[in-house]
């Protein structure tokens, strides 16, 4: 029996998949169990399909895996579109009473458990908690005691009323005892048992949100966009109580230089949006560089162009991160590698974007956007949150910035590149700044010496931060294996699983997953000396392998991924040993 | 008590303190309207009672953008069409600044449009002056957003076929709170406007009518002009939002049949800004939301209970 479980319900968009999911992944953190869920609106067939995954088990889980155990399906599709994941003994749930699932078709050597979703819904109360009757079938055939549902259930319904939360509690009992009663069939393979762990359970979209908080952001703006609204969504309503405020903008355009407004007047500030709106935002990029003005930018990326779509994984944007924009901007680029990490690189952004002065990218995609996923509390150790905003000087030492005739420099040239901030406000500070090139006032000028000046100023930041900051990469596998596997992004949790699996195969990889795109490690000396580089991305092209290859100039393999889903650890690992076996015969 | 320094700081301020050392002479040309703008700002500030420390000037592309050069204060030349996000947030984050935006109607009335509908519609607490001269000048003399129907330029060689816009009618229905027209010919009104705007609690939107004898007619374009609030031939309540609107369409149309109409078109000083109304539904905090919170003494509570319900 695998130390896994794999649980879906899938069915129409409409049907409450989403909320079920959530439910049922409330209801197994509750129980002191790991949760890592996904959503999977992959189609082989046209039309509105959609599933709700979870993987759980009492070891921490990164990743979703081509193995179901138990789906609950609310339509014949969501079978025929699962077929790949269903094995012999899977269990399939749905209602044989519905019209539309009379004629069901269980695959050979699976069991189909009929359950009539809705007249036991009906009985408990209301149609509309059928999915919860098979939350309860679902309970009874992992074993799980549906206690555990109880709360997760009040959570969700308890606004509507006490007699709402026991209807549904009812209703799940309902399923539970029917297949109890009805199927003699012993479910004794799967066991969820219980602990008394304590965890919390988010996406990366409120991961991003917390560690902004964290950081001390006081400003947000952003406009609605799939799948980076969650950040703003999280942040309305709590910010506040840290001294915050979030704006919804009427438009990208306007959402990134409201950030810059509000970072000029010295607030710490924000925004996050996804492929549309960066493209919209790319306009101000030059001039949050120039104007030398702190910002965190997220770009939660989503399969473009376009509106390409909007709803699947795509790591597209790396290109844009690093180059968008007319002229040389500097930049730093953060890629988080995880849900608990979309949290500290949010820290670590805020820092960076103060400590020099710049824009700071912080590329998050959709499948860690929408997981959610459980972490110990201590993954999330406030103490250790450090806030550092760099060079600002008040009315007690502006004297030793300002010219002989006592006019301040927000453009001092220094060693180290970063002069110092003074924000509106302050008395001595006066100064223009202006995305035109400039002296060290601020004042516009097209002298040649001074534009070479200030254009290495700003390079010498990143150069600064280069040598000052630690930009090493997450290590992980054989670190004496000849093959390295690279990778950025979401794909870290997937690769960590996968490289097990190969371990287990008998074939040691050393993975080194990297979460800063810009500046990057130095990994020319890894990758020169590995028998096979293998990098692994979503999207067509290899965005990340090409600045590899260019860094190490060498040529690498690569493993793409652009259908819209995300890796999964076993088609992972399949993928990197027919790579080292197409090499081999080469 | 503001955590920046110069925040209501009770001096007496005069108006050549406005006047930079750097760049104390601007290099418009000779008759330019823009003069006049950046004369009667001068002089409106101490009335006011701001001083260039706790003023903050956001300019967008275009001539007008050149006034934070000549302007001493806290300044900020952006990009073309995108002062008013920028300008509007910075005073969000400290309100205790005095926070002016300034750009021409190519940047304000086009590119920047949408900025322009929103920020009125939200009613921040700012100064928008737009420097209308109904023409591109920095690029030498395209046809703008306000240029008239029929009006020939190097782009529209055979006269303009679009219907001008109307920016007082627009700032009244995106939903200013205070909306003015002013020359640059009437020194002592665009000086008064300015202060009034700049003491109005919402978003304040002053169309600066300021001739280009470069690119456009001559010195004389906006003369003479008539005082609406002044004069005897128009009577109005600058309270009544409809009298207002007509009062609008009015000056609009006989601008461009030469008639120069300015004054003070609508006042609703009952209107709460922004910053209030979301205040007054607890969405923004009392506190200043720039502050000096990296001070070593700054502490504040951080555990993960506050940012996450147990198990989601």
């Amino acid at each position: 029996m695998p130390a896994d479980f794999n649980w879906a319900i899938g069915g129409e968009a409409g049907d409450g998949i989403d909320s079920t999911g959530k439910i049922f992944a409330q209801a197994l953190s509750r129980a002191g169990r790991h949760v890592f869920t996904s959503k999977d609106f992959a189609s082989r067939i046209r039309g509105g399909y959609t599933a709700y995954k979870v993987r759980t088990s009492v070891d921490q889980v990164q990743s979703v895996v081509d193995r179901l155990d138990v789906l609950i399906a609310l339509t014949q599709r969501t079978i025929d579109e699962n077929l790949d994941e269903l094995h012999e003994g899977s269990v399939i749930i749905y209602d044989g009473e519905r019209t539309q699932m009379q004629d069901v078709e269980i695959p050979d050597g699976m069991v189909g458990l009929s359950v009539p979703l809705k007249r036991l819904a009906e009985d408990a109360g209301g149609a509309i908690m059928a999915n919860v009757v098979a939350l309860g079938a679902a309970c009874e055939v992992g074993s799980f005691p549906i206690e555990n549902l109880d709360s997760a259930l009040e959570k969700r319904f308890k606004s509507k009323g006490q007699q709402l939360v026991e209807n549904n509690m009812e209703a799940a009992r309902a399923g539970q005892d029917y297949v109890k009663e009805e199927y003699d069939h012993d479910f004794d393979d799967y066991d969820l048992e219980t602990t008394d762990e304590d965890y919390v359970l988010l996406n990366g979209d409120e991961a991003i949100g917390m560690g902004a908080i964290a950081a001390g952001c006081r400003y947000y703006a952003g406009y609605p966009i799939t799948p980076a609204t969650d950040v703003m969504q999280y942040l309305t309503g709590r910010i506040e109580n840290w001294g915050g405020h979030v704006v919804q903008a009427e438009d990208e355009l306007s959402a990134i230089n409201l950030a810059l407004g509000a970072a000029r007047a010295g607030a710490r500030s924000m925004t996050a949006t996804s492929g549309p709106g960066i493209d919209l935002m790319t306009e101000t990029f030059g001039l949050v560089a120039t104007s030398e003005t702190p910002l965190v930018i997220a770009d939660v990326m989503r399969s473009g162009p376009s509106t390409g779509m909007p709803t699947k994984q795509e790591q597209g944007d790396l290109n844009m991160a690093l180059y968008g924009g007319h002229g040389e901007i500097p930049r730093f680029v953060l890629a988080p590698t995880t849900v608990s990490e979309c949290f500290w690189k949010t820290v670590e952004a805020f820092n960076l974007a103060e400590k020099y002065q710049t824009p700071v990218f912080l590329l998050a995609d959709l499948a860690m956007a929408v997981t959610e996923q459980t972490f110990s509390p201590e993954a999330f150790d406030m103490d250790a949150v450090e806030i550092d905003r760099g060079f600002v000087v008040d009315e007690n030492d502006i004297g030793e910035h300002q010219t002989e005739k006592g006019q301040f420099k927000p453009h001092e040239l220094t060693e180290d590149g970063v002069s110092p901030r003074a924000f509106p406000g302050t008395d001595g500070g006066a100064h223009m700044s202006t995305g035109l090139e400039h002296d060290e006032m601020g004042r516009r000028t097209e002298d040649t010496d001074m534009r070479i000046e200030q254009v290495d100023k700003r390079n010498r930041k990143v150069e600064t931060a280069t040598e000052r900051e630690d930009w090493s990469p997450r290590e992980f596998g054989d670190p004496d294996s000849d093959t390295l596997v690279l990778s950025w992004g979401s794909n870290e949790g997937a690769l960590v699983e996968a490289v097990r699996f190969l371990e287990e195969d008998g074939i040691d990889v050393r993975f080194l997953s990297v979460p800063y795109i810009f500046p990057r490690p130095d990994l020319s000396e890894e990758i020169n000396d590995a028998d096979d580089v293998i990098v692994v991305e979503c999207n067509q092209t290899g965005q990340f392998a090409d600045v590899l290859e260019h860094d190490a100039l060498r040529r690498v393999k690569r493993v793409n991924k652009y259908n819209g889903v995300r890796f999964k650890a076993d088609e992972l690992a399949d993928d990197i040993k027919e790579t080292l076996a197409a090499e081999a015969e080469a | 008590m503001s955590a920046f320094n110069a925040i209501d700081d009770e001096r007496e301020i005069d108006r050549e303190e406005f006047t930079p050392a750097l760049e104390p002479q601007p290099t418009w040309c000779p008759g330019c309207g823009d003069f006049g703008v950046l004369k009667a700002l001068k002089q409106a500030m101490p009335e006011v009672g701001r001083t260039p420390e706790e003023t903050l000037l956001v300019t967008g592309i275009g001539c007008s953008g050149k006034l934070n050069s000549y302007f001493e204060s806290y300044g900020f030349h952006t990009i073309h069409g995108r002062s008013l996000p920028i300008a509007r947030a910075a005073k969000l984050a400290n309100p205790g600044l005095e926070v002016v935006a300034a750009g021409g109607d190519g940047d304000g009335y086009g590119i920047g449009g949408n900025h322009f509908m929103h920020t009125a519609r939200e009613n921040h607490d700012m100064t928008y002056i737009v420097f209308n001269n109904e023409i591109f000048g920095l690029t030498k003399g395209q046809t703008s957003p306000t240029s008239p129907m029929g009006h020939k330029s190097k782009t529209q060689p055979h006269g303009s076929a679009k219907q001008p816009l109307r920016p007082l009618s627009m700032a009244l229905n995106s939903g200013a709170s205070y909306i003015a027209r002013t020359a640059a010919v009437n020194p002592n009104q665009a000086k008064q406007i300015l202060q009034e705007a700049m003491e109005h609690d919402g978003f304040a939107h002053v169309d600066f009518l300021t001739q280009c004898p470069t690119w456009n007619k001559d010195a004389k374009q906006y003369v003479p002009y008539i005082d609406i609030n002044e004069s005897d031939d128009y009577d109005f309540d600058n309270t009544n939002r409809e009298e207002a609107a007509e009062m609008m369409f009015e000056t609009e149309n006989k601008l461009h049949e030469g008639e120069v109409l300015t004054g003070r078109y609508y006042v609703d000083s009952d209107r709460p800004s922004y910053q209030q109304e979301k205040q007054n539904i607890g969405e923004m905090p009392d506190e200043p939301l720039a502050e000096r919170y990296f001070d070593e003494d700054y502490e504040w509570e951080r555990s993960y209970d506050m940012f996450l319900d147990k198990h989601a």
